[in-house]
Order: structure tokens, then sequence, then C-alpha cells
């Protein structure tokens, strides 16, 4: 999931984004395409991809608590997962997958919390060049992409804006409280245009 | 209106500082919002008052180049403002009322490089006029927080760390203080007037803020109603709302 980086001087904190951003790809690639049958071998290749993430994470000195709040924060993928699989596949399969899917995105939450975010834009930028060829702006794909991993907590503090004002006026809009949300949401998104603008980004 | 002229010469500014404004108006959205606005500042601090809606934010946006005028020429520091953008947005740096919409990245550090993107300095010169600039505002232990969790008024420090490490020669202020505590919008106000190697555009509904700077002018009803000494331009103002 996604993360804000979190100081360290840790091997995987000093290794270049680049490797790690490989790194990410190979792991999340071997653990889509590592046999699952039989049941049993697909079980143990996705424990054992599980168990490298984990020991990266001891790598990084992020195995406590950060470890613990990233697996926790997929606990949605989760429920979302075995409960379509149970009824569509089965338990062995359910699990097999669900494993594996957790495993990539603790993964890719290992990169966000051990990578500043402009070194990522930097490499992110670098990798992208080639696509500048084709027509992709690789600076304006990587302040996308920085840009929704900051815009997330904005976003939730604006929906606890909206939650407090209607316990302020003891009314409940329910599905309906998503129509303030978005003139916060669209008004902010100026106000942040302003700002790029400002900043020299048109 | 009386356009504002220097009581004198300012030692140090660099020739060429000076905005001018000549018959300008802004209409948007087909209503207009500001109307024959001329003036002549080179004055190192400029507050800007007067009521909520009076033009004042149109003002300065239309001085940082974020609106362009509908009739009249504007230029700051030599550069009009709707021929040269791009030399308008490396010599002008805003400073917005609400500091969560300015941070753009996710942590204080990240935010604060991010204004030197395009600035041609490689990863060690960044990094290395980061700290600075995170030291000279006394957030180095903050570097690696993540900056929307920061109080109102270390966001609002952010957010004028993340203008100034570019160096402009004009600052551009709209109510920078306004959401925050006394405490922190002296500091705010302190670095602003007193510490600035630029000149300063302020809008302002703190009128001890105004009473600081070189010049104040006066917005009404989208037109420039007063410019001149701030003392006595803020005294007029308290007398009107007596």
């Amino acid at each position: 999931m996604i993360a804000v980086y979190l100081p360290g001087d840790s091997l995987v904190h000093r290794a270049p984004a680049g490797v790690k951003l490989l790194l990410l790809a190979v792991l999340g690639l071997a653990l889509s395409l590592l046999p699952r049958e039989p049941a049993l071998l697909g079980l143990v290749l996705a424990g054992a991809g599980l168990v490298l993430v984990v020991l990266l994470y001891a790598l990084a000195g992020l195995a406590a608590r950060p470890l613990l709040r990233q697996l926790w924060s997929t606990r949605w993928i989760v429920v979302l997962m075995v409960v379509t699989q149970l009824i569509f596949l089965g338990p062995a399969e359910a699990a097999n997958n669900t494993v594996r899917v957790v495993a990539i995105v603790v993964l890719a939450g290992l990169l966000s919390l051990t990578t500043r975010t402009a070194e990522l834009l930097t490499t992110l930028e670098r990798l992208l060049a080639p696509l500048a060829r084709v027509g992709v702006d690789p600076r304006r794909v990587s302040l996308t992409l920085s840009l929704a991993i900051t815009m997330i907590p904005v976003i939730a503090e604006l929906a606890r804006q909206v939650r407090e004002a209607q316990q302020a006026r003891g009314v409940r809009l329910g599905v309906r409280a998503v129509v303030p949300l978005l003139v916060l949401a669209l008004r902010h998104a100026d106000d942040v245009a302003d700002a790029l603008s400002a900043r020299g980004i048109d | 209106m009386t356009p504002a002229q220097p009581a004198e010469p300012h030692p140090g500014r660099p020739p060429g500082a000076v905005i001018e404004l000549s018959g300008v108006d802004v209409e948007l959205g087909g209503t207009p919002v500001l109307s024959g606005v001329d003036a002549r500042l080179d004055q190192r601090r400029v507050a800007v008052i007067g009521a909520n809606g009076s033009g004042k934010s149109t003002f300065t946006r239309l001085l940082g180049g974020l609106v362009p005028p509908t009739r009249g020429t504007v230029r700051v520091h030599g550069i009009d403002v709707e021929r040269g953008r791009k030399a308008l947005r490396a010599a002008v740096g805003v400073v917005f009322t609400n500091p969560d919409a300015q941070i753009l990245m996710p942590t204080v550090a990240d935010d604060v490089a991010f204004s030197l993107r395009g600035s041609g300095l490689d990863r060690a010169a960044v990094v290395e006029r980061v700290a600075g600039t995170l030291a000279r505002f006394g957030m180095s232990e903050l570097a690696d927080a993540p900056a929307h969790q920061l109080s109102g008024g270390q966001k609002q420090l952010l957010a004028l760390a993340a203008v100034l490490i570019r160096e402009p020669a004009l600052v551009i202020a709209d109510e920078p203080t306004t959401l925050l505590d006394l405490g922190n919008a002296r500091r705010i106000g302190g670095i602003l007037i007193d510490d600035l190697d630029a000149q300063l555009v302020v809008v302002t509904h703190d009128l001890e803020l105004a009473a600081r700077c070189d010049v104040a002018l006066r917005f009404a009803e989208g037109r420039l109603v007063d410019a001149g000494e701030p003392a006595a331009l803020i005294a007029d103002y308290r007398a009107l709302h007596a």
C-alpha cells in the first residue's frame, strides 16, 4: 500500500530506487507466475514469498509496527478476495491467491516506506524517458503519481470535515455526503492548480 | 485614486524592481472584479488591505500571473505578465492563505525540493539547498515528516520555505497569517517583513502587519481607492469602520 517514507540507514533504505523498483517488478512477477498446482506446492511458494517480504522488512528495520500496519491496510483486499474466491474457486486457491496478492501489496509498501518521493520521481522519470518519443511526458506522469500520493491524506481530512459538519448540525447525509465532499475536493483541486502554476508547472 | 509613489529610492534594490500597472481591468466570467487600476510600486514592503471581495486577492493573482488582465498592462520587475510567463514564474513566489493547497509532495523535504525541480541543480546540490532552507526555518527535525500532519503554523512555514528556496525577486503573500494563531502569525509576519531579501506584496487583514510595511494600498469594490503611508491609511480605514 502507499505509505509515507520512514527515514532509516538500512541496506534497503540506501539501495538505489531503480534497484528497488526492479526487485519489486521481479518479485511481483515471480509471485504471480510461480506454479499453483499442486495446491500444496502453490501454497508453500506463496508462503515463501510472504516470508521473503517479511525478511526484507526486517532487513529495513521495519518488521514491527510498520509491517503490521501494512498488513492491516490490506484487510479489505483480503476480505474481498477470500469471499469471492471461496464462492467461485475453493479454499486452496483462495488462500493461494490471497497470500500472493498480500505479499506483493505489502512489498510495494516497503518501497514507499524506504524511498524518498523525490528519489522515486527522479528514477521514474528516467525509466519513462524512452516513452517521450511516443508522446508520453515522463515528468507529468511522475508528478501525477506523487500528487495522488500526497492528496490521499488531504481528501481524508476533507471527508472528516464533511462528517463533522453533519454531526454539528445533527444530520446524516449518508451516500449524499459525497456531494459536499466532491465540491470541497474540486475547490481544493483549483487551489492546487494555482499552487502548481505558481511553482512554475503548467 | 493616488498611485503609490516611493518616498525615496531603496538602497540595495536591484534596478527595475518595480511593479507597474496601467489602466488595468480584470473581469472573471464577464463580471468586473478590478477596474481602472494604475500604480507604480517600488517600495520594498507593500501591504494590500480592504474588505472581503474588494479585489485584493485578484490584484495579487494578477501580479503572480494567475489571472490575466482583461484590459491594460501589468509589468512586474520589467516582465509583462501576459508575455513573459516563464520569466515571471522564476521571478515571483506566491504564498497562499491555505497552506494545505500549496503542499504538493508527501514529506517536508520532498515538498521543499520540489520547488527546485527543473532548476538544473544536481541531486547533491538540491539536498544541500533543502537542508539549508529547512535549517533557516527551524524545520530540520521535520525533514522526513509527513507534510500534511504538520500544525497550521508549521505548514505555512513549509509553504514559505518552499517559495523562498527559489530566491524569488518578488514574494506575493495572500493573507498568509489568516489561519494562524498569534504566535505563528507574528513569526510568519516577522520573516516576511524583516528577513525577506525580496520585494513583498502582502494582502492582509492583520493591520499590525500592514503597519510594518513601507506603503499600503486599499481596495474597495474592485478599485484601488487609496495608496500611501501605512499608518495614515490604516487610521482612515479604521475610521471608515468605526
